[in-house]
């Protein structure tokens, strides 16, 4: 694999609009450059999971352009889009393994399909990623039998595999109980420093937000709202932004109440 | 930059001089020279030397982590040299515990297998025998109105199954029908018994063809499609949602198929009978000169009401065989996308299979009952 541009910006959104008829994002402008580790926030149904959607290639935008390792990812061909998307891996919300393989299966399948690698060092790799998210001895069974959280970290392991230049994952650590949460925060720490595996992350967790994240985008009412550090975000006056970081529940169900009978 | 690694003797040990990237896309060129130094037991230590390597990644981390094994294995040492710090930060990605590689299990042998089979179609009868009384108990329960099927459940399925399928079973009848008088018109001509091809077309169509040819339409459009929705509800854990709601997934999704089924499969079966007959009347009354009234009428004296009654009893026996075979297989898929698949096949080739396995037994009944 080639790095041929170190220190460029390697995913990069330019007036782009989501949404499938109607969009439910516009005008995101969004860089984020190799190494970083980047958040999109934002409340349920803001259109996270969608613009995660566009930037790995399978929702084409309604407006602007979306550049992945410095080319534009939509315009290329269906052939080299996918040489582009090789570069890249996700690992979905809903985990996404086949469940008619092993785990080890899953997570050899990009080697086995993208590359050459003789299989005693594909064996070898899918046992230590595995080990290295937790996941030692469950080589030879059905994902269909791991619970939630240990799917969640197949998932990773198998996005992950190909060492790739960028990491999509939807919400990786949701549900999941605090110390697998903390190791899967750390695995991804240690993916970006050591692999220098650019991260760009959708979660909801406030606390694995502050552990990994260089830098955060807030999405909300059709846009981005703010955009910095999560201290810059924890300061922000917006009152959305506000909320959210300071758990700020919507109306609770009394105030309703008094709202109507006013 | 190309890969070009090179290995070298020095004194009783070995050192490869590891160049360009080690990573995944020249992962099977670097492998290819250190591999073959696992067999010379005599090469000890191994040195790897890191000095004009480029980038490494995961793939390198795992070739020097089976290095390192197997040649402790043989009590070998490998040393690790002139290593920049990303290659220390990469190597240094070893997990703390890892899995030992897996031993493959011994195979096992033909009776084995033949064993394991026969326990697992047991334990599919039993459970398809659970299914059946389950079904019975709560249709029992829904006609003495202790409980309710779904609302308009019953209508939806008997539309979807019979309502549906009325053209392809129509069309399917009027072609067998004349393709039926054809060939037995020209065989009967020939002895002068022309005119009995409306007995035999009566005859076969009433007992045989009709019921047989819609089980066979039913069992690939309504039993596969029964699986296939089944299986994906299995699937996707909505039968389990149906179940800790306290709704009997049983009452809620195949009491109504299985009612459906058992009005659609005669229903279509009379509509082929009747169609069919009319095919065979037309080609008769152009190839053999019968008028259709003739035809008409000798057929209607040659059948008796015990014809039907056979020709849709048989249909009901189908039209249960399809629905159970459906929901059973359905019901028992295991939670991936495969299994689906798996189950509609099987419910199409059982399906079949048990169909004419039972339209055999009941012609051997009806033969002995009459001249036995």
């Amino acid at each position: 694999m080639m790095r041929d541009h170190d220190n460029d910006i390697l995913v990069e959104c330019r007036g782009v609009s989501v949404g499938y008829d109607e969009p439910i994002l516009e005008n995101v402008d969004l860089s984020v450059e190799r190494g970083e580790i980047v958040a999109l926030l934002g409340g349920s149904g803001c259109g996270k999971s969608t613009l995660l959607r566009s930037l790995t290639g399978l929702l084409p935008p309604l407006h602007g352009e979306i550049r992945l390792l410095g080319r534009s990812l939509y315009d290329a061909a269906t052939d080299a889009r996918a040489k582009l998307l090789c570069r890249t891996g996700t690992a979905f919300q809903q985990d996404a393994l086949f469940g008619a393989m092993t785990v080890a299966e899953n997570v050899a399948l990009p080697l086995h399909e993208l590359t050459r690698t003789p299989k005693a060092v594909i064996d070898e790799m899918v046992r230590m990623r595995l080990a290295l998210v937790g996941l030692s001895g469950f080589e030879d069974v059905s994902p269909t039998t791991l619970s939630g959280g240990q799917r969640k970290r197949a998932a990773l392991a198998r996005a992950s595999i190909l060492d790739p230049d960028v990491l999509f994952c939807d919400e990786p650590s949701a549900g999941l109980d605090p110390v697998v949460a903390a190791t899967i925060d750390e695995t991804l720490k240690s993916f970006r420093k050591v692999l220098g595996i650019t991260i760009i992350i959708v979660t909801h967790e406030l606390e694995s937000l502050r552990a990994i994240a260089d830098r955060a985008v807030m999405l909300g009412r059709g846009s981005v709202l703010a955009e910095g550090t999560i201290d810059e975000l924890e300061q922000s006056r917006d009152e959305d932004v506000f909320n959210f970081f300071h758990r700020v529940p919507e109306l609770s169900l009394e105030e309703q109440a008094q709202r109507s009978q006013s | 930059m190309p890969a070009t690694t090179t290995v070298e003797r020095s004194g009783r040990g070995v050192v490869v001089r590891l160049r360009g990237d080690i990573v995944v896309s020249t992962s099977r060129k670097t492998w290819a020279c250190i591999r073959p130094l696992l067999r010379k037991r005599d090469c000890d230590p191994v040195v790897l030397d890191f000095s004009s390597a480029g980038r490494v990644d995961s793939s390198a981390l795992a070739m020097v982590s089976l290095l390192r094994r197997q040649l402790s294995r043989d009590g070998r040492t490998l040393e690790l040299v002139e290593l920049a710090d990303q290659h220390e930060a990469v190597l240094a990605l070893v997990p703390a515990e890892m899995s030992a590689p897996a031993t493959a299990e011994p195979r096992r042998g033909t009776l084995e297998r033949i064993g394991e089979s026969v326990y697992a179609m047991g334990a599919s009868a039993r459970e398809l025998g659970r299914l059946v009384r389950e079904t019975v108990r709560q249709t029992a329960r829904v006609i003495a109105r202790r409980e309710r099927l779904p609302a308009g459940a019953l209508g939806e399925h008997v539309a979807k199954m019979g309502m549906d399928a009325i053209a392809i079973v129509g069309l399917l009848g009027f072609l067998l029908g004349m393709t039926m008088s054809f060939q037995g018109a020209v065989q009967l001509q020939r002895v002068g018994a022309g005119p009995f091809v409306a007995d035999m077309i009566g005859v076969s169509m009433v007992r045989e063809i009709a019921p047989l040819m819609t089980a066979v339409i039913l069992t690939g459009r309504t039993g596969a499609a029964i699986a296939a929705e089944l299986g994906t509800m299995r699937v996707r854990s909505e039968i389990d949602a149906l179940a800790t709601m306290g709704i009997s997934p049983v009452r809620y999704l195949i009491v109504p198929r299985i009612a459906a089924i058992t009005f659609v499969g005669p229903a279509l079966s009379l509509i082929c009978m009747f169609i069919g007959c009319i095919g065979g009347m037309l080609v008769a009354s152009f190839a053999l000169d019968l008028a259709p009234i003739t035809f008409w009428q000798r057929m209607a004296e040659r059948l008796t009401i015990s014809d039907f009654a056979h020709g849709l009893s048989k249909s009901f026996v189908f039209a249960w065989i399809i629905g159970f075979a459906g929901s059973h297989l359905g019901l028992r898929a295991s939670a991936d996308a495969s299994s689906v698949g798996a189950a509609t096949t099987r419910t199409v080739v059982v399906g079949v299979f048990c169909i004419i396995l039972v339209d055999a037994i009941f012609a051997t009944i009806t033969t002995l009952l009459r001249y036995g």
